[in-house]
């Protein structure tokens, strides 16, 4: 079964704290709305908290080249879900995300070791390295803001990266 | 100009519920005629990590309390009729003290926007409670 998802992020900079704020959405949970700080919380809450936002736009300023998305093809194999997509920065491809999940284990230690050979069947050398989301709490239960927080380093270490010249392209 | 006031509440006797966050924008115009306050409202679910967040967002507490009482309903309108407890030290819940002696009746609908007879039914209903209980409208102004 193949059906397109996205998560997405716009970052916008508070106007109170001067500090970075990400609000994502993730079609993997469409009823949800993700609020995060690089190294702090993150926040889970219903569509509503999009309206709130709106009402708090006085606060904060879109950071530049803030929207970032994701958008692919989402592929199940036994117990694996698999979503490859293309990085956009607005009108530009930047590069390519692919996410891993091991559904029937909720603690990321427990199934790490799984996950890395799976990912080695179809990645070889690029397949990463334990996510840092893990850190200390390697026996905590995963969250959606887990992969939310993984998606916010790819994103950025996708916007801090050069614009790959036509030229360079493979 | 006046701060941003948002209010986030979360159950003490129900575990893993979601926290409630709710913004309450100003009284709106025309409101004099009206029989009830209303105001715009946004109510969202959220984790609970919530209080962590809005420090994060700049936000700073302004004040707390536990509420403990009863709720009531009668198709839309909900009755919630509950003692305030001062807490004695930040975020302990457990060492409370009652505000007053007395309960806070409090009766308030959420509605779609533009509905505003249900003012009506509203005032219909607070008469039945008299004199109980004489509810009436209030200014948020005068308190603030």
């Amino acid at each position: 079964d193949c059906w397109f998802y996205s998560p997405n992020t716009i970052a916008l900079i508070s106007g109170q704290t001067g500090k970075l704020m990400y609000v994502m959405h993730n079609s993997e949970y469409p009823l949800s709305c993700f609020a995060l700080f690089e190294n702090g919380p993150c926040l889970i809450a219903d569509a509503n908290f999009d309206i709130l936002m709106v009402k708090l736009k006085g606060f904060f300023q879109n950071a530049k080249a803030n929207k970032i998305e994701s958008r692919g093809t989402r592929y199940q194999y036994c117990d694996f879900l698999v979503k490859v997509g293309t990085v956009t920065m607005g009108p530009s491809a930047r590069g390519i995300s692919v996410e891993v999940e091991y559904c029937p284990c909720v603690i990321a230690n427990d199934c790490w070791n799984l996950l890395m050979e799976f990912m080695q069947s179809f990645m070889g050398n690029h397949t990463p390295g334990i996510p840092s989301v893990f850190g200390a709490k390697h026996d905590s239960i995963y969250s959606p803001a887990d992969t939310m927080v993984q998606y916010m380093e790819l994103f950025n270490k996708i916007r801090k990266q050069q614009q790959v010249p036509v030229a360079g392209i493979r | 100009a006046s701060p941003f006031v948002l209010r986030a509440r979360r159950s003490m006797d129900k575990s893993g519920m979601p926290w409630h966050l709710r913004y309450l924008g100003q009284p709106e115009i025309g409101d004099k005629n009206r029989h009830a306050l209303v105001r715009n409202c946004v109510d969202i679910a959220t984790s609970d990590n919530l209080t962590d967040f809005l420090v994060e967002m700049g936000f700073r507490m302004d004040h707390e309390f536990v509420a403990k009482g009863h709720v009531f309903r009668k198709g839309i309108m909900k009755i919630v009729v509950y003692k305030i407890f001062r807490i004695l030290m930040p975020g302990n819940t457990e060492s409370i003290e009652p505000l007053s002696l007395s309960y806070l009746v409090e009766l308030n609908v959420v509605a779609p926007a533009g509905q505003d007879v249900v003012s009506d039914d509203m005032r219909n209903f607070a008469e039945q409670l008299k004199p109980l209980v004489h509810l009436e409208k209030i200014d948020p102004k005068r308190l603030m």
